[in-house]
């Protein structure tokens, strides 16, 4: 066995002559021949008129293609979970989510001309490596509380008093002579201008990514050349990124001025030195994403909130407080985030549709089409469903507006997740206007 | 040929006379619709009908439909005449609706023919060549099979027999055959001396010498033309159907043939593929010629019979393939063993169905298929189990299954069958084929199997590709795939409980048949060891288990084997004549137990038989065992005589029965059902009540008892109690219409709204007239069930009920069973499989149907699409279910799913009003998997209105469901 159970690998050759261009993910990298014969069996079905999408194994190993922009072929092999409990459904839309989101961040980083028209293919490889480390947190998907990258939807802070936050922001980003700046709070949008919204959410989603590993440099600001996949695929922008406070950054996107320089010592201060309380507030939200001021039910255990209009997120797993002798022991937070993905993926594979009008072309939804077929079955709509597990209980439900996703642990009566997960949906809409 | 061979018999009947006797006898007998057959009136010098049927390797599959009902009264009528049912479409029968349209010409000029041509028919019907014309008796059900055309072409080219002046007319008519020169080397038919390809592929016997001994006057250049003499059993002509002895062959796919070029344009077909032969054919004018006015009759009749019958009887295959033509789909068995020495085309493929254009594509990319599954296993440390493509816009889902060094591939479509399922759908297909022929590599490596195979798989992908269209012909309800999907999928076979004493007499007929107590199979009669050992047996009555003597891995064998011939649908939606079927078997409990200890197929213990007799709605599976206790089977032998009457002798002895099976069939649902439209506020009370009183007597009954009977105190109280549960009501949104409201309350005040008329209401009259009593008490102990339930606690259970009962009350019991809390039934329908004795219990067929409206078999649709969910949600999590929670590392997916549950809302199709939004309903649909006491999988759908706990629901089910 070549791949460790578990681990992940990713494929990166051209579509046309089959050069790997790099590989990532795993310890061990599979042998040539391995990869010569993934990418020789769909070329071969290519030259057939068979377009190979997918592959699974028992023990939930995964082999998924995807050819874009008929110049990039991207494999990724997947060495299943421990014992094949792993869904094969649920593997398949993660592992198709973290292929789309592999080559936007290609082109973020480096623009569709470069990829789409390789004259130097050695050059080509050289250039790739900018986006390793980019690639390598989509891979690891290590930070929790991070789903925009599964869910392509925006995770979202609400900040205490919003109102002040997005004047200081909407007149930094008029400063900048910018249109589009976020303001982003533990590796969450806080608050962001009218147009930044407008970006397709799986830019915003990349972005947000690009930014949080920016921010793990360490640095207090810098000036990044960024290509926008759906927005403008080959004409750069300048992300400037400032450090306000530990962990909080604020983001512009602009033309050729102003320099770095001038916007840090001329603008920072002048905007967001009178907010710095108002930061601190806002930091003090941490990781629940949602104001004090919204009461969540005792039940509720972890959440995800997704808008279905902006396409915004919140979520959060709740520290367990004191709970009752006796009962059984509730999941680790990191086992309560793994959870609520495997949930979210779960509804949404099989009964809540997932809109992507914006960035999905109609090649495109072919090509993962697989993934709906089933949920096309259903000859009435699907509004709510659970899901009763030994670790603890899921509860989903579906409005025209909004989509949630509830935890609660196993004492919670089946009957009673109704009740529980509506009240929690209405209270956050209420409290914030999410 | 078949000249010849009708000559011979005629030659036969000239020199022996008793033939002609022994076909009378048993035309008298076979009609089997005399209940007075029994095996004591057998004798050994009859031959029973089914006996020329037996293949080579001693396998029958023998399929003989019945009359429509009041044929068979008739029949009955008639019977100490000893004609009853007529098999050859000539004989008397047709004679007499020939009669109805010309009987003058028939008294005539036929008066004196008759007799011979009986005699003839008789002699024919006996010698026919097996696996032809099943069809017996079935007017007009066999207009494509061999014998209704070819007698008559016999006597068209006999104008001895043709009385007055024929006028011919010479007709073109266009025929297509489905041609495979490949199969030209499997077959066992030799390229006969001069017959050439002409009679190899495509089965038409042409004599150039008759034509100019019998040449007509009429034609000219008869050398060249090419005289259809004869036709060859099981070929493609005689398969067609339309190509008949006497026509003439004009053109092959355009191109003019004669004697002389045939044999070089039918080489020109390279592989398999349909043909459109041009045919002249001779179509008399005249009318006195009786047989050829019967067959064009013929031809215009809507065949009754349903292309599934025809599919099995081995017609039609071809055209119904062609139609999934465009569809992808494809079976391959591929060696993973290439002899790279010898790269040979196509070596690899060792079995591949079918030949369409879009399977050639799949073909085509074999090599994917095999890199992969060398691959992989190195890669991921796992087998390869799936893959999906897309050709063109369609999404193929390919399923593998490997053994030893071969690899067994099936693509299907995604949209019929969703990857969640795929794995069970191959397994089952695999077991099937392991059933039938041991293993899979004995399955497809031995090459007279090819046939065989081509027919099993038209079968498999016809289920699932389109359904509808085998069923066509009868009056089943439209199929639902994901249906089929999910209750074939799950490995139970469908039980219909019985009242005890019926069921108590079934198992004891069963137990004695197994006993094997009769004369001619005990040892002392003969003094020899007997042939077989029966292991056991089950009983269906119209596609529902009701008896069950077998283990369950062997009973889940029988099944999946009756389940892939579709004969279970068959014996409820068709009266079947007889059915016979004998083969060997290799039951997987018992062949895999045996070889844990000897690697390798050994024939340890003995072989196994299974034994299949259907009559009418009955159909019995027998399991024997030779070797062991009995003689050692030697060779491939046939089906016992003996054997098989003993099984229709017990067959007839149930038959008594069959009234109180039929009265348990039509009594009302229990636990009782409710339709979604009643939940919609479109329907008014008036409509549900209609709805209900045109559906079943009892309900008719009840529909006026309600309208007469005003709510008593005792009915107020009992809901008063029912509140007190606050039990959520529905929300007015969901569905309140003032017609529903004011029907409501009219007839019942106090009472919910909604409460459907066979619910609420009838509680307290019912209570009443039980006289169990405590009404009071009941309220006061807020249990969850009522103390109706508690008394009778097994809702199936009615045999002592009905004792104490009378009638009229009975049936009201009946109607107030509810497996729903609350004040009005809200239960949809439901499924509960017992894992352990591998049953499943579900609405009957006709339950359902009694339900009709327009969205409930809507809702049910839905219903087995989310259980395909729900139920891979359960199996995904079984094997982890084995390791201790401790044992289990991090990120090992959601973990054991113990409940799942999904909420649909419907809206009424083609809601017009604009001013108003659609009314909408909406229902759960809940899986729950059970370990305790019993393991059990249940999935139940209720309206939304009443919280319900599915264990519960479940335990309430299942309580006395035993064997």
């Amino acid at each position: 066995m070549m791949l460790q159970h578990g681990s992940t690998q990713l494929l990166c050759l051209t579509a046309s002559s089959g050069v790997p261009l790099f590989t990532r993910g795993a310890s061990k990298q599979l042998p040539f021949s391995v990869i010569g014969s993934l990418n020789g069996v769909h070329m071969f079905g290519g030259g057939q008129g068979v377009v190979l999408s997918s592959c699974e194994t028992e023990g939930g190993g995964k082999v998924v293609w995807r050819v874009f922009q008929d110049s990039v072929m991207l494999i990724i092999v997947s060495g299943g979970g421990q014992d094949g409990a792993g869904d094969i459904k649920e593997e398949e839309v993660r592992l198709q989510r973290l292929l789309e989101n592999v080559w936007s961040c290609m082109v973020l980083v480096l623009g569709q001309d470069e990829l789409t028209n390789v004259r130097n293919v050695e050059r080509l490889k050289r250039d790739l490596r900018s986006c390793f480390s980019l690639i390598d947190q989509l891979l690891e998907d290590r930070q929790q509380g991070v789903l925009g990258n599964l869910t392509h939807c925006v995770d979202s802070l609400l900040p205490p008093n919003p109102t002040l936050l997005q004047e200081a922001l909407d007149s930094f980003a008029q400063a900048a002579d910018s249109e589009f700046g976020c303001l982003i709070v533990h590796g969450r949008i806080a608050a962001a201008t009218e147009k930044w919204w407008r970006l397709a959410p799986q830019e915003v989603v990349l972005l947000s990514a690009l930014i949080r590993s920016l921010t793990a440099s360490g640095s207090a600001s810098c000036d990044y050349p960024v290509f926008l996949p759906h927005g403008s695929p080959t004409v750069a922008h300048r992300l400037l990124r400032f450090q306000l406070l530990p962990g909080a950054d604020v983001c512009v996107l602009c033309g050729p001025t102003p320099s770095l320089h001038s916007a840090e010592s001329g603008m920072v201060g002048r905007f967001w030195t009178p907010l710095v309380e108002t930061l601190r507030d806002c930091l003090a939200v941490g990781e629940h994403s949602l104001p004090k001021s919204v009461s969540l039910h005792p039940d509720v255990l972890a959440l995800l909130l997704i808008n279905r209009e902006t396409r915004r997120s919140v979520s959060c797993v709740r520290t367990s407080t004191n709970r009752p002798l006796g009962d059984p022991p509730l999941p680790s937070k990191a086992r309560c985030w793994e959870i609520l993905k495997l949930f979210y993926i779960f509804s949404t594979t099989r009964y809540f549709n997932q809109e992507e009008t914006l960035c999905v072309s109609p090649e495109e939804r072919a090509q993962r089409g697989n993934t709906e077929d089933f949920i096309c079955g259903f000859s009435h709509q699907p509004l709510q469903c659970y899901l009763v597990t030994e670790e603890c209980k899921s509860y989903g439900l579906q409005t025209p507006q909004h989509q949630l996703f509830v935890l609660a642990p196993l004492s919670v009566p089946t009957f009673a997740l109704r009740g529980v997960a509506t009240q929690t949906l209405s209270d956050i809409v209420a409290g914030t206007g999410f | 040929m078949a000249t010849a061979d009708a000559r011979k018999c005629i030659d036969k009947n000239v020199c022996g006379g008793k033939t002609v006797e022994d076909g009378d006898e048993i035309h008298g007998s076979d009609c089997e619709s005399t209940s007075s057959f029994n095996s004591s009136d057998y004798s050994d010098d009859l031959e029973p009908e089914w006996l020329d049927d037996i293949q080579k390797n001693g396998e029958l599959f023998y399929l003989e439909l019945s009359e429509g009902e009041e044929e068979a009264a008739l029949a009955q009528a008639s019977a100490n005449q000893g004609v009853a049912t007529n098999h050859v479409h000539f004989s008397e029968k047709e004679a007499e609706i020939l009669t109805e349209q010309n009987k003058k010409q028939r008294c005539t000029s036929r008066a004196k023919g008759e007799p011979t041509l009986k005699r003839l028919a008789r002699i024919l019907r006996r010698k026919r060549w097996p696996s032809q014309l099943k069809g017996g008796g079935k007017d007009g059900s066999k207009e494509n099979s061999a014998l209704s055309s070819a007698p008559a072409s016999i006597l068209k080219n006999q104008p001895v027999q043709r009385q007055g002046v024929t006028v011919q007319q010479q007709q073109l008519k266009e025929v297509c055959v489905y041609l495979n020169p490949k199969r030209l080397a499997g077959s066992s038919t030799p390229l006969s001396e001069g017959g050439g390809l002409l009679e190899a592929l495509l089965g038409v016997v042409h004599r150039p010498s008759w034509t100019r001994g019998l040449g007509d006057p009429s034609e000219v250049k008869q050398e060249d033309r090419l005289t259809i003499h004869g036709l060859i059993p099981n070929s493609p002509a005689i398969k067609c159907g339309q190509i008949l002895i006497g026509d003439v062959l004009v053109a092959v796919d355009d191109v003019d043939v004669t004697s002389e070029n045939i044999e070089r344009v039918l080489s020109c077909i390279p592989g398999p593929t349909q043909v459109r032969l041009l045919l002249e054919t001779l179509a008399p004018l005249d009318d006195s010629s009786a047989e050829d006015t019967s067959s064009v009759r013929k031809m215009k009749a809507a065949p009754p019979v349903s292309q599934l019958v025809r599919l099995l009887w081995g017609e039609d295959t071809a055209e119904l393939q062609m139609s999934i033509g465009h569809i992808p789909h494809i079976v391959m068995y591929l060696s993973l063993k290439l002899d790279s020495a010898s790269p040979q085309d196509e070596e690899e493929i060792l079995y591949q169905y079918p030949a369409s254009e879009a399977s050639g594509q799949l073909k085509g990319v074999r090599g994917i298929f095999l890199t992969l599954c060398d691959m992989l296993e190195n890669v991921t440390g796992g087998r390869i189990l799936s893959s999906s493509l897309l050709l063109g816009k369609q999404l193929v889902h390919v399923g593998y299954w490997k053994e030893s060094n071969n690899l067994l591939v099936i693509g299907l479509p995604a949209e019929r069958v969703p990857l969640l399922y795929l794995q069970t759908v191959v397994g089952d297909v695999v077991r099937t084929l392991k059933v039938m022929y041991g293993s899979l590599d004995r399955a497809f490596c031995q090459a007279d199997r090819a046939p065989r195979l081509d027919h099993f798989f038209c079968l498999f992908f016809q289920q699932l590709i389109q359904p509808s269209r085998l069923r066509d012909g009868s009056s089943a309800p439209p199929t639902d795939v994901s249906g089929t999907l999910f209750l074939d999928g799950l490995p139970a076979v469908r039980w219909l409980t019985l009242p005890p004493e019926i069921k108590m007499e079934v198992d004891t007929v069963l137990s004695d048949f197994e006993s094997s107590d009769f004369g001619e199979m005990s040892e002392d009669f003969f003094g020899l060891r007997r042939l077989y050992v029966i292991l056991g047996s089950c009983l269906f009555y119209k596609s529902y288990l009701i008896a069950n003597h077998l283990p369950k891995e062997d009973l889940l064998d029988v099944c999946l084997y009756c389940q892939h011939y579709c004969l279970l649908p068959l014996a409820s939606e068709q009266r079947v004549g007889q059915l016979v079927i004998w083969r060997e078997v290799f039951p997987q409990q018992r062949v895999n137990h045996s070889s844990s200890t000897s690697p390798g197929y050994s024939q340890p213990q003995g072989r196994h038989f299974l034994l299949i007799v259907g009559l009418r709605h009955f159909m019995q599976c027998v399991l024997l065992e030779a070797g062991g206790c009995a003689s050692p089977a030697l060779g491939s032998p046939g089906p016992d005589c003996v054997y098989v009457d003993q099984v229709k002798a017990t067959l007839l002895q149930l038959e008594v029965l069959e009234a109180g099976i039929e009265e348990r069939l039509n009594a009302p649902p229990a636990p009782c059902l409710s339709c979604a439209d009643w939940f919609l506020p479109a329907a008014t009370a008036r409509d549900r009540l209609d709805s209900l009183a045109s559906s079943s007597p009892v309900f008719s009954k009840l529909a006026g008892a309600v309208k007469g009977s005003s709510a008593g105190s005792r009915g107020r109280a009992l809901f008063g109690e029912k509140a007190r549960r606050s039990s959520p009501q529905r929300s007015l949104s969901d569905s309140g219409s003032e017609g529903q409201m004011d029907a409501g309350t009219s007839m019942a005040p106090g009472l919910s709204p909604h409460s459907t008329p066979d619910s609420g209401r009838k509680l307290g009259g019912r209570r009443d007239s039980l006289g169990s009593g405590g009404s009071e008490g009941s309220g006061g102990s807020g249990g969850l069930f009522k103390i109706p339930r508690m008394r009778h606690p097994n809702p199936f259970y009615l045999g002592t009920l009905k004792k104490t009962l009378t009638e009229r009350e009975t049936e009201e019991m009946y109607n107030t069973m509810k497996l729903t809390s609350g004040a009005e039934n809200t239960l949809f329908h439901y499924v509960l499989m017992e894992s352990v004795q591998g049953i499943f219990i579900a609405p009957t067929h006709r339950e359902v149907a009694q339900l009709s409206g327009s969205i409930h078999p809507q809702l049910i649709r839905n219903f087995h699409h989310c259980c395909l969910s729900i139920r891979s949600a359960f199996q995904q999590s079984l094997p982890a279910r084995g390791r201790r929670a401790a044992d289990r590392p991090q990120g090992w997916g959601l973990g054991p799913v113990k409940e799942h549950g999904v909420l649909f809302q419907c809206k009424p199709e083609n809601w017009t009003d604009q001013r108003k939004p659609a009314p909408t309903m909406t229902y759960w649909v809940i899986g729950r998997m059970l370990l305790e006491p019993v393991p059990q999988e249940f999935y139940v759908c209720f309206h939304d209105s009443v919280a319900e706990v599915p264990v519960e629901m479940a335990f309430r089910l299942s309580f006395g469901l035993a064997l």
